[in-house]
């Protein structure tokens, strides 16, 4: 099944995250910033590798991790192809095995043991995983509500005691940042964000009991909500953002549609976390 | 003689604490009763110690407690005082309130000044001419009486408003600010004033200008970067060492020194200090709460002793003089009173709240004494002309509170209801429907609650964790079973509801929760009539009620289908308050008729006058849909279970022991009301009473002094 993560919410998310105009990211990676918008409304289609490029360097983000969230193939990736074919007929046998999250996870773990020296600085973000962020207290499910702001609310209640900020003042600045942009980027998944002045960075998981149909810009219910909560917007923040996205690329919604314990939920985060 | 007795100066001194704090606190504890802040007691404690009452009943009394040659060592102790309170007020003031005021908060303010000043100064040829010699410069006469009636007591002010729940009006928002500015701009003025007076000739007028406003720079530019870089420091360690307090004091200390020595007062450089320090940080707050104590509640009443002793009422002895005092206090009021109501009526509030305003600002308090003082000190004054402006303080302090519950009466039971749902938003219920059948009886009250406005009622059903099935193909219908009902309920009482669903494995911390993220401003469940044993108030109900940040209520359903009627018992604690709270909103939404069942015990008679008062105020008008009945019964429970028989349709009644229903783990009881009644009851549970109310009230007027008290 494909897990499209719209790339032009997802975009949109991040630059209003890290506080720039839209004219203003538009000249400073030179398009017209009515291209910009149409990207971001998904008008038009996603712009090229380096444009992206250009586009994670003003964010502050590594251009691999953004590309990654367009299910195009890596360059990095497609130049090593070249390089070593024997790596091709690889790609072609877990292809068509069909190896899940968890089997790949154990190929990671496995390279990870025996071929420690091998990694390429590929360095990728330093910020920690969706999973430590997770407590099972801060994951909600069976939610059946009626609109994102209940939504929302849940989350907060959660996320109050952990940030030390009164869950109604928690609330509004999470419906502040949707009404700024909205967090439904597609497949399913939900992503909302605030900044609390000197908060530890937690996150909240949310899986719907009944998929909330609200305006998604690929149509699909949203499924499951990530609530994350860090001290101030930044570059680490919108790495963290990115890498939930891509989670919700790696099928997030679908993943966690039958847990029932908390536990389970972060157990399943983990295990699609693994592939680094 | 009596002076014998106290061993020399020291004994003396102790003796005359002594007697100075006992005396402004019992007559503290009487002023409390007539509803007067504690300043009031407090000078006239001061005025009866001196020549005023005791100086003229057994002058040699005075002579022995308040020998001539010991004023000098209480004076010296008041002032000590006095830098420590302006300190105090410099801190209190949040240069916030001086920022980003509103256009009506400038004009209030600047009438509020220019006004009574204006008034002032035309008196001061009348004034100078009967009350003052030659000798004093007809200038500095002038500028002392305008600046004397401009003067806005702005502690005083905040602890009236807080005390009347009106700082988040728009009334109380607008006065602290209009006061804070006028704090601001009077002491400007009156260290202006003091150095005009202080100043030789024209040249030392000029210099003394000079080296104010250097000293002004100074503090701004250079001291406060630093005092704001210690602040930090203080906020990132926890707490205040001993040596960072020494150093402030020092700093406080040094900036006084440097006033006194320009010239303008000493208590100016206090009060600069403090309001330098920045107000975000702990710094502020750890300090205030550090000095307040002694600083209020031992050394200030000695400056009102001091200050007493030098008010000579007997200097009034002819109707002529009292006829200026009168006149004082008239033109004191036109200016202050007068002229804030119309700059506020002008800037568009109705009439009620405007005078209003004017009746806060008329406050003049201890400020109006500090004054005073100095203008006596500097001699630009006589001291005829200082008993008559006392006189005047005490009275426009006096009016404040009386006049204000006369104009603003029903700004309380407003505010009351309105208790935790956040300012200004409206009032929302959250109904926890754990079992379906527990629905239309909830749907029945929730609706007639959450009338009022849209969206007001939130059902939530909390799902129990299950393991066993793929609960998301149940757990869908599981809720719309469970809200169902409900919600079809209230849509055919003209209520939409909103429903809201999740698995929860700690149910009461998850209602409480839910509650706080909504902000509503009552979470309301069902109970069933327990068949054995098990208590109404336990488990779940329990432990929502301890959690919660906001009022709880628990409908025990009798099959409740239309509130016409409704019994609320009333013995005066704050859940017996929030019941009647509730009460209220039936009635308002609905029309229900309400029937207030005073209760009052044989043994505690002596406070059901005040209780009564507060049925008064909670229902100031719609007196036909309200039915007081007080009976005296020594079962509080018995009284209700008899009553309870005449038809009503719902009983609302406070959580607590007298009624035999206790929220706390241990001392069960029968709830025999919940048990035996016939009609459905409610059971309201407010978050802010731990305490029952009667000695709540008592113990507010014993709380611990803080500044604003004090004035």
């Amino acid at each position: 099944m494909s897990h499209a993560i719209h790339l032009g919410a997802t975009l949109r998310l991040l630059r209003v995250d890290a506080g720039l105009g839209l004219r203003e990211l538009a000249r400073r990676i030179g398009v017209s910033s009515a291209y910009l918008s149409r990207v971001e409304h998904g008008l038009d289609a996603p712009p090229t590798n380096e444009r992206l490029g250009a586009i994670a360097r003003e964010l502050g983000i590594p251009a691999t991790l953004l590309v990654d969230v367009t299910h195009r193939v890596n360059p990095f990736v497609a130049s090593y192809l070249d390089e070593v074919p024997a790596a091709r007929t690889l790609f072609l046998e877990i292809a068509r095995r069909g190896l899940t999250a968890g089997e790949l996870a154990r190929v990671q773990a496995f390279i990870d043991a025996e071929l420690p020296g091998a990694r390429r600085p590929v360095r990728e973000e330093r910020a920690a995983g969706l999973a430590e962020l997770l407590a099972p207290e801060r994951v909600v499910l069976g939610l059946e509500c009626s609109n994102v702001g209940d939504l929302l609310d849940v989350a907060a209640s959660r996320l109050a005691r952990a940030t030390g900020t009164p869950a109604r003042d928690l609330a509004a600045l999470l419906r502040r940042a949707e009404d700024d942009a909205p967090g439904a980027i597609g497949s399913g998944l939900h992503l909302s964000r605030a900044s609390v002045a000197g908060a530890a960075p937690i996150a909240s998981v949310v899986v719907l009991g009944r998929p909330l149909r609200e305006a998604t810009p690929d149509g699909l219910p949203v499924r499951v909500a990530v609530v994350v909560v860090r001290s101030r917007q930044g570059g680490a923040n919108q790495v963290q953002l990115l890498r939930v996205a891509r989670l919700g690329a790696r099928g997030l919604a679908d993943a966690l549609c039958d847990v029932r314990r908390p536990s389970q939920v972060i157990a399943k985060i983990l295990e699609l976390e693994r592939v680094r | 003689m009596l002076s014998g007795w106290f061993h020399g100066p020291v004994g003396i001194l102790i003796a005359q604490l002594v007697i100075i704090l006992a005396l402004s606190r019992g007559l503290g504890f009487v002023a409390a009763r007539l509803r007067q802040p504690l300043v009031i007691a407090e000078i006239v404690a001061g005025i009866v110690l001196g020549p005023s009452l005791l100086g003229w009943l057994a002058p040699s009394v005075l002579a022995a407690v308040f020998p001539a040659e010991s004023l000098q060592s209480l004076k010296m102790l008041s002032q000590v005082g006095l830098l420590l309170f302006m300190f105090l007020v410099g801190l209190e003031l949040d240069p916030k309130l001086l920022r980003g005021r509103g256009r009506a908060s400038v004009a209030i303010s600047h009438t509020s000044i220019v006004v009574p000043f204006a008034l002032g100064a035309l008196a001061a040829p009348f004034l100078y001419a009967r009350l003052s010699s030659p000798s004093i410069p007809f200038v500095s006469f002038l500028l002392f009486i305008g600046i004397s009636m401009s003067v806005t007591a702005f502690p005083v002010l905040a602890r009236i408003l807080t005390e009347r729940r009106l700082l988040t009006t728009e009334v109380g928002a607008i006065s602290i600010t209009c006061a804070a500015v006028d704090d601001v701009t009077a002491w400007c003025l009156l260290a202006f004033v003091v150095s005009v007076v202080r100043a030789s000739n024209v040249g030392g007028a000029v210099l003394t200008t000079f080296l104010a406003l250097a000293y002004a720079a100074g503090m701004l530019v250079l001291v406060r970067p630093f005092v704001a870089r210690m602040a930090a420091r203080v906020a990132t360690r926890d707490g205040l060492t001993q040596g960072i307090v020494a150093f402030t004091l020092v700093l406080l200390l040094l900036s006084s020194l440097a006033t006194e020595m320009i010239g303008i007062h000493a208590l100016f450089g206090a009060f600069i200090f403090g309001a330098i320090i920045p107000k975000d940080g702990a710094l502020a707050r750890l300090l205030a709460e550090k000095l307040e104590d002694v600083a209020v509640v031992l050394l200030l009443p000695i400056f009102f002793a001091y200050s007493g002793l030098r008010t000579e009422i007997g200097l009034l002895s002819t109707p002529g003089s009292w006829g200026i005092c009168g006149l004082i206090i008239l033109l004191a009021c036109a200016g202050k009173f007068g002229g804030s109501t119309i700059a506020a009526r002008l800037t568009g509030l109705p009439w009620r709240e405007s005078s209003a305003i004017g009746i806060l600002m008329n406050t003049r308090g201890l400020m109006e004494l500090i004054v005073l003082n100095i203008g006596l000190d500097l001699g630009v004054i006589s001291p005829t002309l200082f008993t008559m402006m006392v006189v005047m303080a005490l009275a426009t302090t006096f009016m404040t509170s009386p006049l204000l519950r006369w104009i603003y009466p029903g700004e309380r039971a407003r505010d009351l209801v309105a208790t935790r749902a956040d300012e200004g938003e409206p009032f929302r219920v959250l109904v926890s429907v754990s079992h379906a059948e527990t629905a239309p009886g909830l749907a029945v009250l929730g609706s007639a609650l959450a009338r009022s406005s849209t969206e007001a009622l939130l059902a939530l059903h909390l799902v129990r964790p299950q393991d066993r099935a793929s609960f998301h193909l149940r757990a869908g219908s599981e809720a719309q079973e469970a809200l169902a009902p409900l919600l079809a309920r209230s849509a055919a009482l003209g209520v939409e509801a909103r429903s809201l669903s999740f698995v929860s494995g700690e149910p009461a911390v998850d209602i409480c929760r839910t509650a706080e993220a909504k902000g509503v401003g009552l979470v309301l469940l069902g109970r069933h009539k327990p068949l054995f044993g098990g208590t109404v108030l336990g488990g779940t109900v329990r432990a929502v009620m301890q959690e919660a940040s906001c009022d709880v209520a628990v409908l025990v359903d009798r099959g409740l289908s239309e509130i016409r009627r409704v019994l609320v018992p009333f013995m005066g604690s704050g859940h017996d308050r929030a019941a009647l709270v509730l009460a209220r909103r039936l009635l308002e939404s609905s029309g229900a008729e309400v029937t207030i069942l005073h209760v009052v015990s044989p043994r505690a008679s002596e406070s059901s006058k005040r209780q009564r008062v507060l049925v008064d105020e909670l229902f100031p008008e719609d007196t036909h849909h309200i039915r007081l009945s007080i009976i005296e019964h020594a079962h509080p429970e018995e009284a209700v279970l008899d009553e309870a028989k005449e038809g009503y349709d719902l009983v609302v009644v406070g959580v607590g022991v007298e009624w035999g229903l206790n929220d706390a783990l241990l001392g069960r009881h029968r709830e025999r009301i919940v048990r035996d009644a016939a009609p459905s009851v409610v059971v309201v549970h407010h978050a802010l009473a731990a305490a029952p109310p009667v000695t709540e009230s008592r113990s507010s007027s014993e709380r611990p002094a803080s500044v604003a008290e004090a004035l």
